[in-house]
């Protein structure tokens, strides 16, 4: 395959502040939305950062781990659980279901930790997700069980919290300072050590770099990443339930994930943000919604094999990402 | 006759129950470039693999200017500045050049790092050029500087190379020759597994012949020269 171009002083700096000129025209959306687009767009940045936090472990650290539907369900259950029960206000609630989440990716990376790989990695780890699950449904005293968890009412500065104008705010600010922040994190030499433990975990080892420290980092970061995701979600649906945390949940984001590109920031939100719309648009064909679906995810997976941020990659060098390299 | 940098007593090592190293003993004296020779198997490699921790001794004593590193995890002995060039050079192939060499110097930073870097460019002019592309379109040679220069990234006092003409055009044998005597020139130690004689007797200063894991001959370069022959026909039968 031809070499990666990098992209040059001038293309980092338009990219910089093409980082920031998204969301800023982002902001002016809920002008061209009625309720029913807004609220799909508000899933959307959700989506975002679910695949976000799952790109980071199975694309960047190459593990195959599926514990990701756990942090999402930890990060809502979370929230709701403070919300509810605690009285917490939602917003303080969103940084500590992520710091709930950053505790389930230390358990996930414990097996990780124990020399655990591959396909044990993934089958240990969906089994973490419906443990989760059943705590959802039988800890009824503290979760509600199949009742689930309702938010409170809530307003903030004047507006009631269910308005989904207002939580799009929100929930944009949030995805956009935590995309900055991992696009930072892979930037920097602790990015380099995670892509170096995904290509030779021993030799990476032998250089005196601190791999168990790298994976548990990284699956701690993915972990507050998606927790955050839950928090915003809890708010998104008003109720959370458990069977919003099951193996549908997993799936679909592993499709955003390969469909955007695997192991790329812009490949998450990009099939995030197709494959959460999509359906939204298929509901005009009813009956073949799913085939459509299935056959556009197919579509995009055989003419791009690297996922959506390979067509802008082969664009312009200003999608290439620090570290990120296509398998040959 | 200086202290040794290396001290190597008595050492054991073994794969399960098959014993490799039986009770080797020889020392690595600072500045200078001792090859080991010996036939396949007689524990020239695992000799390298135990002295950066690879593979654990069962018994025995591996003295690094005074610290004892046998058992040691590969990290630690590292730390205490133990670089290995592996057979199989052990790059990241789709990291570039330049991340490949960072890597080497994970645990330093800011401005040792960045000299060290340019002082590696300036050594491998060729890496330079090819900083920003992918290790693995790399040539066979320009990937062994690469491995060369990630572990100077580290700022070793004992190099380890194993077979650095592995693999390699004859033409690169003479310029692994060069890079040897440069880092000699610089103050490194180096321990070298090396087939090839020709390179072997050009760049070390000392040799020692392992036989069934334990040392049989061993001389000063200078003093054998010419007569490979007999050498050949210690390692050999």
């Amino acid at each position: 395959m031809s070499q990666t171009k990098m992209p040059s002083a001038r293309q980092r700096r338009l990219r910089s502040w093409l980082f920031w000129a998204v969301p800023a025209v982002l902001l002016l959306l809920p002008l061209a939305t009625n309720p029913y687009t807004q609220f799909i767009a508000n899933g959307i940045l959700i989506s975002v950062l679910v695949t976000l936090g799952f790109t980071l472990v199975i694309g960047n650290l190459g593990q195959l781990a599926f514990a990701n539907t756990a942090f999402f369900g930890i990060g809502a259950y979370a929230s709701a659980i403070l919300a509810a029960k605690l009285g917490v206000p939602w917003l303080l609630t969103i940084p500590l279901a992520g710091a709930f989440g950053a505790l389930g990716g230390f358990l996930a990376s414990s097996a990780a930790l124990r020399g655990i790989r591959s396909y044990y990695l993934a089958i240990i780890t969906l089994a973490f997700g419906e443990l989760m699950r059943w705590a959802y449904l039988h800890a009824k005293p503290v979760t509600g069980g199949t009742d689930g968890m309702p938010m409170p009412r809530e307003t903030l500065l004047g507006t009631s919290l269910s308005d989904d104008t207002l939580k799009f705010y929100i929930f944009l600010a949030v995805t956009v300072l935590l995309v900055k922040a991992t696009l930072n994190l892979m930037r920097s030499r602790f990015g380099r050590a995670v892509m170096a433990v995904r290509e030779n975990e021993v030799a990476t080892a032998s250089l005196a770099i601190p791999t168990a420290r790298v994976i548990l980092v990284t699956f701690m970061w993915s972990g507050f990443v998606v927790g955050c995701a839950g928090a915003l979600f809890a708010r998104h649906v008003g109720h959370v339930f458990p069977e919003s945390f099951g193996m549908l949940h997993l799936i679909a984001s592993f499709a955003m994930v390969l469909v955007g590109g695997l192991g790329s920031v812009l490949g998450a939100v990009l099939g995030a943000v197709l494959l959460t719309a999509l359906p939204e648009y298929l509901r005009a064909f009813p009956g073949m919604e799913e085939l459509f679906f299935g056959l556009i995810v197919a579509g995009v997976l055989v003419a791009m094999p690297m996922g959506l941020a390979s067509l802008l990659r082969r664009v312009s060098p200003i999608f290439v990402e620090r570290f990120y390299r296509e398998a040959p | 006759m200086p202290e040794p940098l290396l001290k190597i007593r008595d050492l054991h090592v073994g794969y399960g129950k098959k014993p490799i190293l039986r009770g080797a003993t020889y020392d690595v004296l600072p500045g200078e470039c001792l090859t080991l020779l010996g036939a396949n198997g007689s524990g020239k490699s695992t000799s390298l693999n135990a002295v950066c921790g690879f593979v654990t001794p069962t018994s025995g004593s591996v003295l690094f200017d005074g610290t004892e590193t046998a058992g040691l995890p590969p990290h630690k002995i590292f730390g205490h500045g133990i670089a290995q060039v592996s057979q199989a050079r052990d790059l990241f192939p789709d990291l570039t050049v330049e991340d490949n060499l960072r890597l080497g110097a994970m645990r330093r930073g800011g401005k040792a790092l960045s000299q060290t870097l340019a002082h590696v460019y300036d050594r491998f002019p060729r890496l330079a050029e090819r900083r920003r592309q992918a290790t693995r379109t790399l040539s066979g040679g320009e990937q062994q500087m690469v491995a060369i220069g990630r572990a100077m990234m580290s700022g070793p006092r004992l190099l380890l190379l194993d077979e650095p003409s592995g693999g390699l055009s004859p033409q690169f044998c003479e310029e692994i020759a060069l890079i040897i005597d440069a880092l000699k020139a610089e103050g490194v130690t180096l321990l070298m597994v090396e087939q090839n004689l020709n390179l072997a007797f050009r760049a070390a200063d000392r040799f020692i012949v392992l036989r069934d894991g334990a040392v049989v001959d061993g001389g000063d370069v200078r003093a054998m020269a010419g007569d490979h022959d007999a050498i050949v026909r210690n390692i050999y039968l």
